[in-house]
């Protein structure tokens, strides 16, 4: 005769998950992961009255104000071909990675309610905000088309490497919004630094005016600054989305530097983030 | 049956919760550099070394003061909060109903249903399959298609019940979430409670009813200050408390 064993059946509430776990846990909720994207792009603008169509003019307002900026006012557009697409292209590219890590960094915080009530592997809110920022970029991705097309560029072949470098933009973005979560959630303080260093990091990534030019005038005297810029991924980032848009000049180490650098971010990011699981969502 | 040939489905032991707050009035910068102290945060021990077991089939009530660590040692339970020491052992995945549990509060009433069921590892298919049953249980009508924050507490404990006992969990923690229901809603979730006890299921409901605990609980977990003060018979142990609290 066997002898019941009642307590056969126990095991801890919160195991120590390996990676292998914590990824198929992610894995069985996929979509739940996607719809929180979806619902948070239904939310973003529900409060407004033209609704969904922000996606759209909030892009080209800010290409519009950049333009008018950088190009009319100040015309660093002198000896730059194109400087519409050149612009849009920074701008798109930089602005989805701000706004990934950004929504990345306050994915924890503004989901207590639903992380009090369920147990779910908290990487998922990072990575919702990210997918959500990606496919409001679609729609930017559309707009980049149509100002390519209309500016003449025409169609190319350099446009199949486009998942390639969108692959390695998310890469980027998801890293850099892991870590800024495990920041935010410990100190609220970071949601509000993120933004004054997106804005500062704008100015050394090439974003609306080329950099060489820059570099040329000011880097001379303040090799910092070069540093900064050779470290900076965006800058190879919108290098790269600039050659399979235009045809310009792209320097391969740069892209290999890249890759490597969105790599570790992502890594580094991931283990990061759930040195400190436990903590999300409590009181 | 006995206690004793029973399967346990939760063992506790040595509970500690502690946590980290903020304080409301810190020290001023000056005071905080001089004396290198006050760092603006507070040590709170919610939980001081909690022990128990439940068996399947069984209800327990847990009753105490506000602020004795009732919430805090259901949420451990459940998961949700890190112990500071101790073991919390299960036999299945605990889900926990808390009364201040927002969801997604922008989300209408429809929406959360689905996040949250997917939330708990659901796919999009058994969502489609199960929505309905779940929005008819709730009987929030028209207002299933308002947003979550428009909702009252009632409202919103009574999605939150039928989002949490859709997946048919062999564990349920109630933290204060059916006290704030009317009296339908409040038959209704206690006729789905007696289905789950009967089917083994294990059910501990924190309240400040006393009437819920002799109706649906056999036994009572007393807890004041983080510690445990009586364990047993629900009746004797409401008993206690009523001489305790005067």
């Amino acid at each position: 005769m066997t002898v019941h064993d009642p307590l056969a059946r126990l095991k801890p509430v919160n195991p120590e998950l390996t990676w292998r776990q914590y990824l198929l846990e992610m894995w069985d909720r996929r979509d739940f992961a996607v719809a929180m994207p979806m619902e948070d792009l239904r939310a973003t603008h529900s409060n407004t009255l033209l609704g969904n169509l922000w996606h759209l003019g909030n892009p080209l307002l800010n290409v519009a104000v950049y333009y008018l900026v950088f190009g009319v006012i100040l015309s660093t557009s002198r000896g730059v071909d194109n400087f519409i697409l050149f612009l849009t292209i920074g701008i798109f590219t930089f602005h989805l990675t701000s706004r990934s890590v950004l929504g990345g960094a306050t994915s924890i915080s503004s989901n207590q309610g639903l992380m009090r009530a369920i147990r779910f592997p908290r990487a998922l809110l990072p990575i919702s905000i990210v997918i959500s920022r990606l496919l409001t970029f679609g729609i930017e991705l559309g707009v980049l088309v149509a100002v390519t097309l209309a500016t003449g560029e025409g169609v190319s072949p350099r446009w199949l490497a486009a998942p390639f470098v969108l692959g390695v933009h998310t890469a980027l973005n998801l890293g850099g919004a892991l870590i800024a979560a495990r920041l935010n959630a410990a100190f609220r303080d970071v949601q509000q630094i993120i933004p004054f260093l997106f804005h500062l990091l704008r100015y050394v990534s090439g974003v609306m005016f080329p950099l060489d030019r820059f570099l040329d005038s000011s880097g001379g005297e303040y090799p910092l600054i070069r540093r900064v810029v050779e470290l900076n991924p965006m800058v190879p980032l919108i290098d790269l989305y600039r050659w399979m848009l235009m045809g310009s000049a792209i320097d391969v180490g740069s892209v290999v530097q890249l890759v490597v650098v969105s790599a570790a971010l992502l890594v580094f990011g991931f283990s990061f983030f759930r040195g400190a699981e436990w903590r999300y969502g409590r009181a | 049956m006995t206690p004793e040939s029973r399967d346990v489905s939760i063992r506790v032991r040595d509970l500690r919760v502690d946590y980290e707050v903020f304080d409301d009035r810190r020290a001023g910068l000056r005071q905080r550099l001089v004396t290198m102290s006050g760092t603006g945060r507070t040590l709170v021990h919610a939980v001081r070394g909690v022990s128990f077991d439940v068996c399947e089939g069984e209800a327990v009530g847990v009753i105490g003061s506000n602020g004795s660590g009732k919430s805090t040692m259901l949420a451990a339970v459940a998961g949700l909060l890190p112990p500071s020491d101790g073991e919390i052992l299960v036999s299945d995945e605990p889900k926990l109903l808390g009364v201040g549990a927002t969801l997604l509060p922008r989300a209408s009433g429809y929406r959360n249903i689905r996040l949250g069921c997917l939330a708990l590892g659901m796919s999009n298919n058994e969502v489609d399959q199960r929505v309905e049953e779940i929005i008819e249980f709730t009987e929030l009508g028209e207002a299933i298609d308002r947003p979550l924050r428009t909702y009252s507490s009632g409202m919103r404990a009574r999605l939150h019940f039928a989002i949490a006992t859709s997946v048919h969990p062999r564990i349920l923690l109630i933290d204060e979430a059916l006290a704030v229901g009317d009296r339908r809603f409040r038959k209704r979730s206690s006729k789905r409670i007696e289905t789950m006890l009967a089917g083994a299921g294990t059910v501990m409901m924190a309240t400040h009813a006393p009437a819920e605990i002799r109706k649906q609980c056999s036994r009572a977990l007393w807890i004041e200050q983080g510690e445990l003060r009586a364990d047993g018979p629900a009746v004797e142990v409401l008993r206690e408390y009523r001489s305790f609290t005067g």
